[in-house]
């Protein structure tokens, strides 16, 4: 299922423009993850800048980064749990889209944080579904279709069960990538280990290439097998934050309330922060 | 809230029962609980199933007569490949068993930790153990691939026992070693927990020794404490020792002959720990 790397093969230090265009396709199944923390909004951007198109983007809380890349109607499809801008209210592109059909229509599917972990768990382990207890209760699986009952062979319990998540790539953002292109990550590390080898394909986009990778605790390590590209972009999590290197920067996702809020003023965004930055490294 | 949780040996196996599910962490012949396992010998317990990635702890408890089935995915001496005591017993048909393989007995301790009844599993699957645990079902993915699983049921246990390198007084464990083997998926499993570790210290040192991320179990999943300094011999604890490789050897000698056996066990099994403790070092002063 997973042809991620050959056996042996190691991450490629690349561009971000060149981890894009070779590892991001039209069509393609695109995980951004990133749970709070690290969220690798610089990717999402060359994304837009590469005018990929048809893409199914799949995120644990689609926030300012998909509402970017909604708007800039790159996605045909959203696979998420929970959609906002944090602390601060809707993602306006987001709900153009699902309720306009703008920039293109937008089909969603809508799982529990839960469902979502779950699912690239199953995907990383090679197991074509999850078992856990969720959704009891709430409307969810009467409007998302892969959520199913499962009957426990022993008990007769009825469970929830989600499809594995295999992304054709996923996209995260680390602290530190050695020049092997061993990924080194610290702080809320989410759910981007599972997102990572759940994948076919991944980019990791870090603030800093180093010689050595310091030991820090708590720090999860992608050895550079796993990984297909590393692509250095200091301070690619902006606006979010990046343990260690640079704090979340509040007033810009307050800002991009008004910023989304409006067509006109989206578009400004879109040419005068992203297509005017074309060709940049 | 009881915050120091500082107990005896004894203390903590005076909680079990007759007919008691018990998880013992460790893996093999490396840092077993064997303090608590010699204070269970000890006790009147019995009919226990013990749940265990087996060493000696299963080859003690089944020479004690403690046990009715073992759970297992191997039981084995590490440096001796199997364990005689557990070895009769199963040609002997005197315990019941399951036998899993390594990775449906985690998933068996997961489903348990996620209070899940099952997790299916990829493991097990085209191999015999299907066969040999007719308990075992399978289940089908509801999805369009319609795949079949082997679905392992959950493994609660009424008691966990582990064996540590140091703890605070109220719970946080830490290993020191290069492996955390299952003790924390063991204690999350269980509605007890206890660890005994080779010295309590306080909270503020225990990361003078280890990483954070050596902090294997929190005081949350933690019951009692019990310091047991040389409690996992004669398994490893490293950094503290090693295995005790000349006394393993003389336990499998003599758990191979029956007629050996009583000697061994008068020898080392039949007082306290500081009994056992004080036969040990005689019996290593005696290759001198």
């Amino acid at each position: 299922m997973r042809n991620a790397n050959e056996v042996g093969n190691v991450a490629e230090i690349v561009s971000l423009a060149e981890g894009v265009g070779r590892l991001v396709h039209d069509g393609d199944m695109v995980a951004l993850e990133g749970f709070t923390h690290l969220i690798p909004h610089a990717a999402g951007q060359e994304i837009i800048r590469q005018r990929r198109r048809d893409l199914t983007l799949v995120r644990m809380t689609p926030d300012i980064v998909y509402d970017q890349l909604i708007g800039a109607g790159c996605a045909r499809k959203l696979i998420f749990s929970w959609g906002g801008n944090p602390g601060v209210g809707s993602l306006h592109r987001f709900r153009d889209a699902v309720q306009n059909g703008h920039p293109v229509p937008l089909e969603i599917e809508e799982h529990s944080h839960a469902g979502m972990a779950n699912r690239y768990v199953a995907g990383a382990s090679g197991l074509p579904f999850a078992v856990l207890r969720g959704y009891s209760g709430t409307d969810l699986p009467r409007h998302t279709d892969t959520i199913k009952q499962i009957t426990c062979p022993f008990t007769g319990e009825q469970l929830a069960a989600v499809p594995a998540l295999n992304p054709d790539v996923s996209i995260i953002h680390a602290q530190r990538a050695d020049r092997a292109g061993n990924v080194q990550i610290w702080g809320l590390v989410g759910v981007q280990k599972e997102a990572v080898l759940a994948a076919r394909r991944s980019l990791v986009t870090v603030e800093e290439v180093v010689d050595e990778l310091e030991p820090v605790p708590g720090q999860l390590v992608l050895p550079s097998w796993a990984v297909t590209c590393v692509a250095e972009v200091p301070h690619g999590a902006h606006p979010s934050y990046a343990q260690g290197y640079y704090e979340r920067d509040n007033a810009y996702y307050e800002k991009w309330d008004s910023i989304g809020r409006k067509r006109d003023s989206f578009e400004d965004w879109l040419r005068e922060k992203v297509f005017t930055m074309e060709g940049a490294k | 809230m009881r915050t120091d949780k500082t107990a005896t040996a004894d203390e903590v196996v005076a909680e079990l029962a007759d007919g008691m599910t018990i998880g013992i962490g460790g893996w093999g012949s490396r840092r077993k609980p064997m303090a608590l396992v010699r204070a269970i010998l000890r006790s009147p317990v019995r009919d226990l199933t013990v749940v265990s990635y087996g060493g000696p702890d299963v080859g003690l408890l089944v020479a004690a007569g403690k046990v009715r089935r073992v759970v297992f995915g191997f039981v084995t001496l590490d440096t001796i490949p199997y364990d005689p005591w557990f070895g009769r017993a199963r040609q002997e048909g005197s315990i019941e068993v399951t036998e899993y393989d390594e990775g449906m007995f985690a998933a068996a301790l997961s489903a348990a930790a996620q209070r899940l009844p099952f997790l299916p599993t990829r493991a097990g699957l085209g191999s015999d153990v299907l066969r040999v645990n007719p308990r075992l079902r399978t289940v089908r993915s509801p999805y369009a691939d319609g795949e079949e699983l082997v679905a392992v049921p959950a493994q609660r246990l009424d008691v966990a026992f582990v064996h540590l390198n140091r703890a605070d007084p109220h719970g946080n464990a830490q290993y020191l070693g290069p492996d955390p083997y299952f003790d924390d998926l063991f204690c999350l499993a269980a509605t007890r927990r206890f660890v005994s570790v080779e010295k309590v210290v306080d909270t503020a040192t225990l990361t003078e020794e280890g990483p954070v991320q050596s902090l294997l179990l929190n005081r949350s999943t933690v019951d009692a404490v019990v310091e047991s300094p040389h409690g996992a011999h004669f398994t490893t604890a490293v950094p503290d020792y090693g295995r005790d490789e000349r006394f393993q050897r003389h336990y499998a000698e003599c758990a191979k002959d029956p007629g050996r056996w009583p000697e061994f066990a008068d020898r080392f099994l039949a007082g306290d720990e500081k009994a056992y403790q004080h036969e040990v070092t005689r019996f290593t002063e005696e290759s001198r």
